[in-house]
């Protein structure tokens, strides 16, 4: 039998304490502070759905603050951890822990609950409601049994840690988002390959998210760290490169194989209606997590590095992006090509190149496979709620693949995008997963 | 048959100038108005308006849901193009009630009101002079338990009793993790003159809106449900067969060419706007609301174009204010507010509860059909741009004066309502009265010659956002002087065409002339 999300958000809510009491009890604490971890992380999955703000870039950030928080509250207790401070950018030390002993189930409770109710004060009644009863159910699951001069101490310092971080997360260009993201004017450009609107949704007159490769990056120096090279030049010669690769984005579109069909809606993780993409890697992340029975300290560092290196992989995206501003295939195929075509997915309403799945799971395919080794196989659930079959992969890299030229059955990339997008994400997530966490 | 040309020309037709903006007066500080739409999370939606004539006198009466306060029934005291006024009653004080829907149940030619809870449903039985009874058990209606968020109702062929569909939203019990709880929607067919047990209509998506509506003209109508993509997984906008002796079964996109679409789906309103002859739908949302027609009619398939950006429809943000975030829609309605013969739309906003990401002061709109198939925004102009954070309405003809007024129910603050005190086009009202089963027609077509064209009215149940009406149904006249209709009995049979004086309240039979009523 296979347990949903909500089962096991409701067994970790529900576990009675009593369980934990007898000889075994130091593993069951550890138990526990691996579930303060996946917990609040499955809820954190929905709040990204459910939270407008939240598109991919802001999902990015989100993960990356909360993830380090966790790892950094651990660090403080922990001498075989080692702290990002001094090694992302800008990142000062940790506060200290108060004399006495600390419970780490607490401490991570408190920072990752702290940490949600910030990075998440814009999603709505039920999230809101959620934030709270997941904070009253889960703190006195890690409470019940402790002492209560060690609930304080750590409650305490797992908040102290949160505020820390959050207060250097405020200055990276990416706290404040109005109109979910959305400027409030845009005048497109007027060469033939500059982006156009493709939605016929209002707020996305406007590209997302214009300035976002302009954040402060997290392990990578700056977001052109990584940059590209041009498109291929814009051409609507048949012969030309570009011009081929419109006409195989349309190819592909109108005879589509089902796995094809499966692939693009499985990593499509559309803005308010999933997790996200970076929310699908850390869906995986967490599934391997339970899967494996890891302990929290290991959990929170790969969940620390994972967020830290998709955030770059979003900026350095974003940067990309805007350099280049490329017009979507749906626009030069319905140009061009076939006026009635419509590809399988939404297109986003940003430019084109590259594929900001693809740089995305190039990242999170660098630091998973530094986490867990090369050929690590594991089965995808992410979307079995969502009524989507499970998808087995043999390795990271080759998830990462798939969900590139997803984008390129839907309809929504050029395959050099895709290909572009993959290498710079593999570029980004070097630097993630150069980090040192480990003693 | 060539009619002369001048005849034609006296005949309602789309004018293509700029709208008259119609002039609202707020009246809710004088009548008498004072339910609140109050509670928390439980009540973040519904908060329905249901409108009918319980007394006899022709004049709706309202009422208005209190969420986890007391429900109220008020009768409609307002003199004929007088100010409004209501008066309270003790009729239905029921709380935990979201939202409400009259309908005939037991076609004895007295309301029945049908009432969504938190917790058990009820049908309520009219007894005459806005007197109800319980009647559930009467009815062997099971209320269930659970938090219900729409209603439609039809009489299915060969049915005298009619088949009710509720939506039901999230458990309520899911507080930590709310996401995914759905629970099931019901159908409640007939058994006889009572109900049978309920059918699960599976599966189901936090249903916020209900509409039964023949989209395709086969005389059957399908069940259209509008469902909300916050808390569904792997859900969708939703169509369902209803065959008479068949279970309900879903439109897909392999076998019916349905597509796939996924929105905060919170009402749903329904009108022939491009005169097509076809029912077309906006549905609200959040951020963009959508004006769906059909794509390809003769392919005969639930395709639809959204149309609502070049409509002028997408209602997407405040029009009033500084406020760039995004807008939260509610109750849509269809309705010829300034009387030229052309539908308007009405939108009630209002924040869900302290979302930063979408406005807080968020205007309704009143948006006025052009002509051209776009809609300008006046409610502004009109009067009517509250940002009192609405949920249900209705616009509906209070004072019987051929002009639509507007009741609107909201969250915290109670209701407001505004009477039409300024000059208007030409106007008839109609209803509709068929003897046996089914008294107020629902599941018929009123069709109204407009020009060259004929724009056609499903008399539907169900819709909006948990809030309905029945009673005198409302046509602008523009400059004509009177107005050529006919109707299509639910049964399928054509009436005659008719001319309807102007200005004039109309009762229509099957297989009878027209029966002028007057107010009294």
């Amino acid at each position: 039998m296979t347990l949903g999300r909500r089962q096991l958000i409701g067994y970790a809510l529900a576990t009675p304490m009593a369980l934990a009491l007898g000889p075994a009890q130091a593993a069951d604490r550890q138990t526990i502070e691996r579930e303060m971890v996946t917990t609040w992380y499955r809820l954190v999955l929905e709040l990204v759905r459910h939270t407008a703000t939240q598109s991919p870039p802001v999902a990015s950030r989100a993960f990356a603050y909360i993830g380090i928080a966790a790892h950094e509250a651990l660090t403080t207790g922990n001498v075989s951890l080692v702290s990002l401070a001094g090694q992302v950018n800008g990142l000062p030390p940790a506060p200290a822990r108060e004399t006495g002993a600390h419970d780490e189930a607490c401490v991570l409770h408190a920072a990752l609950a702290a940490s949600a109710q910030v990075l998440f004060a814009n999603t709505g009644p039920s999230g809101q409601r959620a934030l709270t009863k997941m904070d009253e159910k889960l703190g006195a699951k890690a409470m019940e049994g402790i002492d209560a001069a060690v609930v304080e101490r750590s409650i305490a310092h797992g908040r102290a840690l949160a505020a820390h971080v959050l207060a250097w997360a405020e200055a990276d260009g990416g706290a404040v988002i109005t109109n979910m993201g959305f400027p409030r004017s845009y005048t497109p450009g007027t060469d033939p390959e500059d982006w156009v609107p493709t939605s016929l949704i209002r707020q996305q007159q406007a590209p997302l998210l214009p300035d976002w490769g302009g954040n402060r990056t997290f392990a990578m120096p700056t977001g052109n760290t990584c940059a590209l090279a041009p498109p291929p030049a814009y051409s609507e010669d048949p012969a030309s490169e570009f011009f081929k690769a419109a006409k195989e984005v349309y190819d592909i579109g109108i005879s589509l194989t089902a796995d094809q069909t499966l692939s693009a809606r499985f990593w499509s993780d559309d803005p308010m209606l999933s997790s996200t993409p970076p929310g699908h890697w850390i869906a995986i992340a967490i599934e391997l997590a339970e899967r494996d029975v890891m302990p929290a300290d290991r959990v929170a560092a790969m969940m620390a590095v994972l967020g830290i290196g998709m955030a770059d992989a979003f900026i350095g995206c974003w940067a990309t992006k805007y350099e280049f501003n490329l017009v979507r295939p749906v626009t030069v195929i319905k140009r061009l090509i076939d006026p009635k075509w419509e590809p399988l997915l939404i297109t986003p309403p940003f430019p084109e190149y590259p594929s900001g799945h693809s740089t995305v799971s190039g990242a999170a395919a660098m630091v998973l496979t530094a986490f867990l080794g090369e050929d690590f196989a594991f089965d995808d659930p992410t979307h079995e709620p969502d009524d989507l079959p499970i998808r087995s992969f043999a390795s990271f890299w080759e998830a990462a693949e798939d969900a590139a030229l997803s984008r390129l059955y839907g309809g929504i990339h050029y395959r050099f995008s895709s290909v572009q997008g993959l290498a710079q994400g593999r570029c980004i997530g070097a630097y993630a997963a150069a980090l040192k966490v480990f003693a | 048959m060539i009619r002369p040309i001048a005849l034609v020309l006296s005949l309602a037709s789309p004018a293509l100038a700029d709208p008259a903006i119609p002039t609202f007066t707020d009246e809710t500080a004088t009548a008498d108005l004072s339910t609140v739409y109050e509670g928390e999370w439980e009540y973040m939606a519904g908060g329905g308006v249901a409108t009918f004539d319980c007394s006899g006198d022709g004049f709706p009466e309202i009422f208005l849901s209190g969420g986890a306060g007391p429900s109220a029934l008020y009768r409609n005291r307002s003199p004929q193009s007088g100010a409004l006024a209501f008066e309270k009653t003790e009729a239905i004080t029921l709380d935990a009630v979201l939202g409400a829907y009259p309908l005939d149940i037991d076609s004895d030619g007295t309301m029945d009101l049908v009432v969504l809870r938190q917790g058990e449903n009820r049908l309520m039985r009219g007894l005459g002079d806005c007197r109800f009874e319980a009647a559930n058990e009467a009815w062997g209606f099971d209320g269930g338990d659970a938090w219900s968020t729409a209603f439609a109702a039809i009489w299915e062929k060969g049915q005298d009793w009619p088949t009710l569909a509720i939506g039901n939203y999230i458990d309520r019990r899911e507080e930590a993790f709310p996401w995914g709880s759905c629970t099931d929607n019901w159908l409640h067919r007939p058994d006889g003159k009572r109900f049978a047990a309920q059918i699960p209509l599976s599966p189901s998506y936090c249903a916020l809106s209900m509409l039964f509506t023949d989209w395709n003209r086969t005389g059957h109508p399908s069940l259209r449900v509008s469902n909300d993509r916050e808390y569904y997984k792997g859900g969708q906008e939703q169509l369902w067969h209803l065959e008479p002796g068949q279970p309900p079964r879903l439109f897909t996109e392999k076998d019916d060419g349905w597509k796939r679409l996924r929105i905060w789906g919170m009402g749903i309103a329904s009108a022939d706007v491009n005169l097509d002859g076809y029912p077309d739908y906006f549905l609200t949302s959040m951020a963009d609301n959508k004006l769906q027609v059909l794509k390809d009619i003769a392919a005969g398939k639930p395709d639809y174009a959204d149309i609502a950006f070049k409509s002028g429809v997408t209602a997407h943000k405040p029009y009033t204010g500084d406020d760039p975030s995004p807008s939260t829609a509610w109750h849509a309605q269809f309705a010829d507010v300034n009387n030229d013969g052309i539908a308007d739309l009405f939108v009630a906003k209002g924040n869900v509860d302290q979302m930063p990401d979408f406005a807080a002061k968020d205007p309704n709109n009143l948006l006025l059909g052009v002509g051209d198939g776009t809609f300008i925004e006046a409610g502004d102009k009109a009067g009517v741009a509250s940002v009192a954070v609405a949920r249900g309405a209705q616009v509906v003809d209070l004072n019987l004066d051929g002009k639509l007024d507007l009741v609107v129910q909201n969250r915290w603050t109670g209701p407001e309502v505004w009477r039409q005190t300024g000059e208007a086009g030409a106007w008839a009202e109609l209803r509709l009265q068929q003897d046996g089963a089914n008294r107020d027609a629902i599941g018929a077509v009123i069709e109204i010659k407009r020009g060259e064209a004929v724009e056609r009215h499903e008399i539907t149940s169900g819709g909006g956002h948990g809030s309905g009406s029945v009673g005198w149904l409302h046509f602008g006249l523009g400059a004509a002087d009177r107005a050529e209709v006919r109707v299509i009995w639910p049964d399928g049979a054509e009436g005659d065409w008719m001319d309807l004086p102007a200005g004039t309240f109309q009762i229509l039979r099957p297989d009878a002339p027209p029966e002028a009523w007057t107010p009294r």
